[in-house]
């Protein structure tokens, strides 16, 4: 611990002036990366979201010849309407970038670099070096994923995200090329599909390592764990679901590829698959396999998608109802008792999937306690606004929605962990509905919150906060539009992944439905736009941001913003916990962790909303 | 503003209840009709998490709600009040939704474990209707004992029984020379009252992972390349019947207004595992009889149909 105090003092006294290269590309400072993370994780967001646009397209006007991109992107095979094939390529790679190149770089990547050295008080991260290569092992990955839009024969993989076997992983037979004999698309795509992960799954294992060693080791003085903020109990106990989850789907992803590759059959079942003229195996796995493998990652997975959102939106509304976090340590035996649990209830993916059904009323069981912890902090977010002096900036509105939000997914969850409704909605809409209100809903109106809160401090100037609202407000009441009706297209039965719902008679009411979500889909795209354009306003334009614009406790609001390379000009010492908003004897309605007891008032440099940045560093007390 | 705000996330959580209640009535937005013997209760858990569900759901919101319109203007000199939780509050929130989450779980083992466990499929006998599905992209090949096997166990008792096990060799089965053979169309007899008639499918994939799903029924299994999965059904209705206009069987049969064509007896048999190119185009319709004797004179048509396509097999 003294160690990361002195490297912090140390490196703000002689900042070594680092080149272009050194700073900006092949940086070793967390907040760069993390700000690397955070730009291509927005630049992937809107890729993801033109597929999004693509798969809305077809299922709004499954029968519509598509005028002008029609002729451009597949004139030909079927006129101008969109084949069922590139449908399959457009969901399967939306959720794929959606999930690894955007929702998880953002929280782990973006904002778990840029904040666990800033809160506890660290210099930067255990092992730079490490860290920046962690973002670098992105790259192969963006690489891969754009080029296998383009390769031929077939394009992108168009298995669905979960790519399960036979479908994705058979191959033919040696020497016969690279091609699918299940289906005309994604013969290499798949290959690269899976190559990219695999670059993915070494880029967050790294992160992960750095983030657990460095939470425990660097910890500022008095920063006990339980002062740590929930941004950092979250991104700890996720980098820790994820060091033990990785490594299963890492193998998974390598035998798929053997599969795929060298015609190894580790997910080819005994006896011989018949496509048309060829016919693959017999092998001598089973494709029940990778589904175990793929969900015992998958699972956790899911968590790591939303426990750093979880945490981070905890910090952000106890600091705009100017009130402590409610229950801090029932939060945190929450987030470790959703990974826990987390690690047992994998099986709730494979309810119908042939596995033997006594397991899976044990994961049915374990789904359904999960709920527990979820429903805990829910109550504990409202405990800490009820009663509060509440700042509704844009920030605080995203970490609201978060929860309001998080409450469907939390409660459609339970319909789905209950075997014997699941075995009518699973593979249907209701599972989309529920991804999407637990993942957009909740963890990306939780990275928004994150970006409007932290913003000041990554760039040191303030987003605008008319425009950061109107853009709060067209996305909630579009993805609304867009997601809900996703729930009772499920309750009428419409399967998940079809690319032409109006083949089935059961189907055809619920059209109305489907061509409103996918118009409330392209406003809600639409409205990003707005973010964009008043992230890179502000960027350069917005207004100069103090130390501690917001008024907030934490350690990363006594540096400047932005911080130095070294984060801390005044070494921290930390006395107590985060949340000490409010205290009845005090003038300030704050208490930073880091000012000293006995005293009354934080200096006036650290004060709300300063213009300009303190030119002259104060000594704390 | 704040009022504002309070509104919007009110406006919007009303609209989704809004949505729910409307859609339950309009027709074809909401569970379609369900016709087997265990989807009432299929159909009754779902109910039941829904009304707990949206108890919870309408008392957390309208909390947010109430947060926001009540606390939501911050006054500059206010504080709020010191208080870092409660432990009683905390225990009585973890206590009753746990209460309910077990709850919840116990009460749906039951129906889990009717439709799933195999404990509790039909034995094959002569009562029962086996059935071997295989899956293939994209259509589902059907296959029956044939009228002749039917007759031979009326002598034999092992008869079904030696049927089922030739159907579980998982590849190139083709069956029995005189097993009757469809496409796309699964056809079996309303369950009588002496339970005559449960359905005991045989389910297999010679190519990659589908779903047999028969949303009428509540019932979705996938197929999996390497396995024989059982799965069983039993109908308390029926839609088809002879239709002299098209000398087939057909379905969409209203039995109390005697007509064809309505939407409420079309019982789709869909793919729901995605299955590549041509997955939304993999279905088929479920042909329930009105009893064994319409199924028999159903299944003798199609022989004769099969045997005049391919006069080999018949010999
Ligand atoms: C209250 C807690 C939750 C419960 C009880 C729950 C339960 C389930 C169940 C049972 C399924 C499988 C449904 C099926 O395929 O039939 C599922 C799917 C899924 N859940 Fe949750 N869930 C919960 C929270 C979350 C959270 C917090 C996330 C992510 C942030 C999440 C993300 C997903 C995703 C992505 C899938 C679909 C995967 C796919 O098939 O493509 N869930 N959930
Ligand atoms: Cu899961
Ligand atoms: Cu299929």
């Amino acid at each position: 611990m003294s160690d990361s105090i002195s490297h912090g003092a140390e490196a703000h006294a002689h900042h070594p002036e680092l080149g272009f290269m050194r700073k900006y590309v092949f940086s070793e400072d967390h907040k760069m990366i993390g700000i690397q993370f955070l730009f291509s994780g927005i630049i992937f967001l809107f890729v993801g979201g033109l597929l999004a646009w693509l798969v809305r397209l077809q299922l709004g006007w499954p029968h519509a010849e598509v005028p002008i991109l029609g002729k451009w992107l597949w004139s030909g095979s079927a006129g101008n309407r969109m084949p069922p094939d590139f449908y399959n390529m457009a969901f399967t790679m939306h959720a794929s970038v959606m999930i690894f190149l955007v929702i998880i770089p953002l929280l782990t990547g973006a904002f778990g670099n840029f904040t666990i050295p800033l809160m506890i008080g660290a210099g930067d991260m255990a092992f730079p070096k490490l860290n920046m290569m962690s973002y670098w092992f992105m790259w192969p990955a963006f690489v891969v994923f754009l080029l296998s839009f383009v390769v031929s024969p077939g394009g992108a993989a168009a298995s669905g995200w979960t790519s399960y076997p036979t479908i994705a992983s058979v191959t033919m037979p040696a020497g016969q090329g690279f091609e699918s004999p299940a289906q005309a698309a994604s013969g290499i795509g798949q290959i690269m599909w899976l190559v990219g992960l695999i670059f993915v799954g070494v880029s967050s294992m790294m992160g992960s390592v750095n983030y657990i060693t460095t939470i425990i080791n660097m910890r500022a003085p008095g920063m006990t764990l339980f002062r740590m903020p929930m941004t950092i109990w979250a991104m700890f106990i996720t980098a820790i679901l994820q060091a033990f989850a990785l490594p299963v789907l890492t193998v998974a992803l390598f035998l798929q590829l053997l599969d795929k590759t060298i015609n190894t059959s580790f997910f080819l079942p005994p006896g011989t698959l018949n496509f048309g003229n060829w016919t693959a195996g017999p092998g001598g796995g089973q494709p029940l396999l990778w589904q175990h493998l793929f969900w015992f990652y998958s699972h956790p997975a899911v968590y790591i998608m939303i426990l750093p959102a979880m945490g981070m939106v905890s910090d952000i509304i106890s600091t705009f109802s100017r009130k402590a976090l409610f229950g801090y340590k029932p939060m945190v035996f929450a987030i470790a008792g959703i990974a826990g649990l987390g690690f047992i209830v994998w099986g709730h993916h494979m309810f119908q999937s042939g596995m033997d059904p006594r397991l899976g009323t044990g994961f049915m069981i374990a789904t359904i306690l999960i709920a527990l912890p979820s429903a805990v902090k829910t109550f504990n977010w409202l405990g800490t606004t009820y009663q509060g002096n509440l700042q509704l900036t844009t920030a605080m509105l995203n970490a609201l929605a978060f929860v309001s939000m998080f409450v469907i997914g939390g409660l459609s969850g339970i319909f789905m962990a209950a075997t014997t409704v699941d075995v009518y909605i699973h593979d249907t809409y209701y599972i989309v509905g529920h991804i999407h209100y637990v993942l957009f809903m909740s963890s990306v109106f939780g990275i928004f919150a994150g970006v409007y809160y932290w913003f000041p401090k990554m760039f040191g100037r303030l987003m605008n906060e008319k425009w950061g609202k109107i853009h709060f407000f067209i996305t909630f009441v579009s993805a609304n539009l867009t997601f809900y009706p996703m729930h009772i297209l499920g309750t009428g039965g419409h399967m998940r992944r079809i690319a032409d719902p109006l083949q089935y008679e059961f189907l055809r009411p619920l059209q109305p439905m489907n061509q409103l979500i996918s118009i409330s889909a392209f406003v809600l795209g639409f409205a990003q736009f707005i973010f964009v354009a008043n992230f890179l306003y502000s960027l350069f334009k917005g207004p100069k941001a103090g130390r501690n614009p917001w008024n907030s406790n934490t350690l990363e609001w006594t540096c400047p913003s932005p911080p130095p390379h070294g984060n801390f000009d005044i070494a921290p010492v930390v006395y107590r916990g985060p949340y000490e908003y409010g205290a009845p004897d005090r003038e300030d309605d704050f208490w930073p962790q880091t000012l000293p007891p006995g005293v009354a008032k934080v200096p006036a440099e650290e004060a709300p909303h300063t213009a300009e940045q303190p030119k002259v560093e104060k000594e704390h007390g | 503003m704040h009022k504002f705000w309070a509104a919007v996330f009110g406006v919007i959580i009303v609209l989704c209840i809004a949505l729910f209640v409307v859609a339950a009535f309009v027709p074809g937005w909401w569970l379609p009709k369900q016709v087997s013997t265990f989807g009432d209760a299929a159909d009754r858990l779902f109910y039941m998490i829904l009304w707990i569900t949206t108890f919870f759901f309408v008392l957390t919101e309208a909390l947010l709600v109430y947060n926001i319109w009540k606390f939501g203007d911050a006054k500059p000199g206010y504080k709020a009040p010191y208080v870092h939780g409660n432990h009683k509050l905390e225990v009585i929130w973890t206590i009753v939704p746990a209460g309910i989450l077990v709850l919840i779980s116990v009460l749906q083992i039951g129906t889990w474990e009717e439709i799933k466990y195999t404990k509790n499929f039909p034995r094959p006998d002569i009562s029962v209707n086996q059935i071997v599905v295989v899956a293939r992209q994209w259509e589902w090949r059907i296959r029956y004992p044939g009228p002749e096997e039917q007759k031979r166990w009326e002598r034999d008792p092992k008869g079904p029984e030696n049927w089922r096990k030739l159907a579980e060799f998982p590849f190139e089965d083709f069956g029995q020379y005189d097993d009757v053979h469809d496409v796309n169309a699964v056809h079996a007899w309303m369950m009588d009252e002496r339970g005559a008639g449960r359905v005991l499918i045989h389910l297999k994939t010679r190519d990659v992972l589908h779903s047999f799903f028969l949303p009428h029924l509540r019932l979705k299994q996938d197929a999996v390349p390497g396995k024989v999965i059982p799965v069983w059904f039993a109908v308390n209705d029926w839609n088809t019947a002879y239709d002299e206009k098209s000398k087939t069987w057909v379905d969409g049969f209203n039995h109390n207004t005697g007509q064809f064509g309505d939407r409420n007896f079309i019982w789709d048999l869909a793919c729901a595992e995605f299955c590549g190119s041509r997955h939304s185009m993999m279905k088929g319709r479920l042909y329930i009889h009105k009893d064994r004797a319409d199924f028999n004179k159903w299944l003798d048509f199609q022989q004769k149909a099969q045997n005049a396509r391919m006069p080999a097999a018949a010999e």
